[in-house]
Order: C-alpha cells, then sequence, then structure tokens
C-alpha cells in the first residue's frame, strides 16, 4: 500500500484534519482522555478525523476543534464542502479512557468517558451512526485512518495494533 | 479572577514559582535522600512554559512510552505534580530506592509501582509545605497515581486540567542524581486557572 511511503498527517491535539487523497493517512497520537471522531465517506472516499480534548465548547471565544461537541460539528460540515454526503458517513470513535485511576480520582473527573458521551449524543443529533467504538478503559491509544478504504489502525501499549473497518 | 488568562498572568506565576522553587525543590532532595539514607541531589529547577501541543515532544513524541507519576493538590490553592521517566530510568530509580532489596532483573509490578508512588508523595510534600511556607497556603497532595503509557496519552491530564483555560504550561525540570548513577526525572508543577488566580494577593509581598 502506498501509504506506507507517504508520511501520515498528524492530527494534533485540539485539531481537525480532512483528505481526499487515497495515499493519505491520518492520525491522532497517544490519546488518553482526549477522543479521536474518525469519520468516512466510502463513495466520495473523503476521510477525517477530529482530535478533542474537552467535551463541551459551551459557547467559548476559541478554536471549535478543541471541544467534542464544536468538533464534531465541524468536522461533518468541513467533509461536506469537501463532497462527502451524511447520510454515506461511518464513523469510529476511539480514546476517552480514564487515566488516572486508584483511590482519591473521583469518577466525577471522567473526563474521557464524557468525551465519548458528548461525541455518541452529538452525532446521533446529527443522524450519523458510529460504526466502531474503541473507547473508555485506562490506556492510551493512537489512532491511523487509512483514507484508500476508511480501515482504523488503534495502538495501545501492551497490546499491539488492531484493524477496524469503518465500513 | 477573571475567567481568562493571558500570558502576562503567567509570565508572573512563572517569576513567583522561580523564586520559591529553587527551595522547594532543595527541600525535596533532602528529604529524599533521608529517604534512601544516601546523598541524591537535584540539578537547580529550569521553569518553561510550552505550548500544550508541542509539549509530548519533550519526552520523544506522544507515541514514546514513559512512566508517570501523578498526584494531584488542592486547600488554598489547586495544581497538579507530576515526575515523568523514562522506563529505564524508572527502573534505575527503583534500584535506588531499595538498594540491596532488588536482586536480578527489576519490572514494574505492584511492589515497584508502589515505591514511584513513594517518590511521589515524598517530592510532591516537601515540595508542596516548602511553597506552603512561603505563602502561608494549606496544600494537601492526592495518594499517587503511577502510568507507564504512551506521553499524549499522560500528558491529556495536564491538557484536561488547562485546557479550558490556556494552551500554554508551566514544566518545571529537574534531575535526579545519585553517586555515578543517574535518573533523569522530568519533575513538573501544573498550577490550574484558580491557583494563578491567587496569586495576585501575594505580589507585594513577593516583590512581583
Amino acid at each position: 500500500m502506498n501509504a506506507d511511503i507517504r508520511l501520515p498527517l498528524t492530527v494534533g491535539l485540539g485539531e481537525a484534519k480532512i483528505s481526499l487523497d487515497a495515499e493519505d493517512t491520518l492520525v491522532a497520537l497517544g490519546l488518553g482522555s482526549c477522543v479521536a471522531v474518525c469519520a468516512y465517506d466510502p463513495v466520495a472516499r473523503v476521510g477525517g478525523m477530529l482530535h478533542a480534548v474537552l467535551p463541551e465548547h459551551n459557547g467559548r471565544d476559541d478554536r471549535p476543534t478543541k471541544y467534542v461537541d464544536s468538533g464534531v460539528r465541524h468536522l461533518i460540515a468541513e467533509m461536506e464542502s469537501k463532497g462527502a454526503a451524511r447520510r454515506r458517513l461511518a464513523v469510529g470513535l476511539v480514546g476517552g479512557a480514564q487515566m488516572l485511576v486508584g483511590p482519591g480520582f473521583a469518577k466525577a473527573l471522567n473526563i474521557g468517558e464524557r468525551n465519548w458521551t458528548i461525541a455518541k449524543a452529538v452525532l446521533a443529533q446529527e443522524g450519523l451512526r458510529v460504526a466502531i467504538e474503541d473507547v473508555g478503559g485506562s490506556v492510551g491509544r493512537t489512532v491511523r485512518m487509512r483514507i484508500a478504504d476508511g480501515h482504523l489502525f488503534v495502538r495501545s501499549v501492551g497490546s499491539g495494533e488492531i484493524e477496524l473497518p469503518l465500513v | 479572577m477573571t475567567s481568562e488568562m493571558g500570558p502576562l498572568d503567567l509570565a508572573e506565576f512563572a517569576q513567583f514559582l522561580d523564586q520559591v522553587a529553587v527551595t522547594a525543590i532543595k527541600d525535596a532532595a533532602e528529604g529524599l535522600s533521608a529517604f534512601v539514607g544516601e546523598p541524591i541531589s537535584i540539578t537547580p529547577p529550569r521553569l518553561q512554559l510550552l505550548s500544550l501541543s508541542s509539549l509530548p515532544e519533550a519526552l520523544g513524541g506522544p507515541e514514546a512510552v514513559v512512566v508517570g507519576i501523578y498526584l494531584g493538590f488542592s486547600g488554598d490553592s489547586v495544581g497538579h505534580v507530576m515526575l515523568l521517566l523514562n522506563h529505564e530510568d524508572a527502573i534505575e530509580l527503583i534500584r535506588l530506592l531499595m538498594a540491596d532489596m532488588v536482586d536480578g532483573p527489576v519490572g514494574l509490578g505492584p511492589v515497584e509501582r508502589s515505591a514511584l508512588g513513594e517518590v511521589g508523595n515524598l517530592v510532591a510534600s516537601l515540595f508542596l509545605n516548602s511553597v506552603a511556607a512561603v505563602t502561608g497556603w494549606s496544600l494537601r497532595p492526592t495518594p499517587p497515581a503511577v502510568m507507564k503509557d504512551m506521553v499524549g496519552a499522560i500528558l491529556d491530564i495536564v491538557a484536561v486540567s488547562m485546557g479550558y483555560v490556556s494552551d500554554y504550561v508551566l514544566v518545571l525540570e529537574t534531575t535526579f542524581q545519585r553517586r555515578e548513577r543517574h535518573v533523569d526525572a522530568l519533575f513538573w508543577v501544573i498550577p490550574d486557572a484558580t491557583a494563578l488566580g491567587d496569586l495576585s494577593p501575594l505580589r507585594p509581598e513577593l516583590g512581583l
């Protein structure tokens, strides 16, 4: 696969990236409580990835892609402007772990869970289907998306890489 | 205090932290030396203001696997204390601490994690006590959490803490050292917005 000879496009903290190039790979590295929302249109072959840090934007004068709720809507709108059709979008959610576990760390502080819960709620409101979830737990993850076919590759420490086809 | 924190507030806090950090780190080093019964030196702290997105690069990139020892603190001020080491340095630190009790290869099992947690407890408590002595604040650390994971994943704890307020974080860096063995540990103190706000009344006393 040509994706192997091209450097992946890194989707950094609080960023979203979209690609129509079949040779591209999008990657979000070292997700802890952050959540990656990966969307793919198999017909237009448009793929997009959001790397959101916090669950809710709450009207802040800030970049929308830092937050799950505003970021998901931003991602969908951007993908539609690049030729993707909402009804065809398959979505994968990766990350949203609770990194701090043990006595003294309340579940109320579980931002990771709030991140993917909000992501699912917003996606449902937008009429989108979540095809794949690899969320929660207390492990960090890296997710890659191959634009050629919309396959996700999720890696975590100690358990190698798994391939998850979005469509 | 305002909900938005500008660069000026951070700069002021950096100056404040720089003034108390040297003493606080020395206190932590002395306590750690007493704990292991051998001289342990800590290099003078280096204070940096870094963007959240560039932080993982200081530790080999977001996918690099590191050991993190984390404690939060609360009371009259709120924030986070973190020690970050690569796996080899974490093992070396365990060897330093357990000295003759360790025979053969060292892993990162419950006993070793507990030992690292105690290092976090000790260093954080001494640091916070020293800060409290200058400021008069009452500061209480949480129990320690010890993680071995990707740098990016561990740093999400910091990103979440600061994310609503700022894209920048203060990194206080120091090196733990004992005899010929060298252990690099990134020692971080991360104030949250409340802590920065709390500083204003102290400015005249501290000459800021």
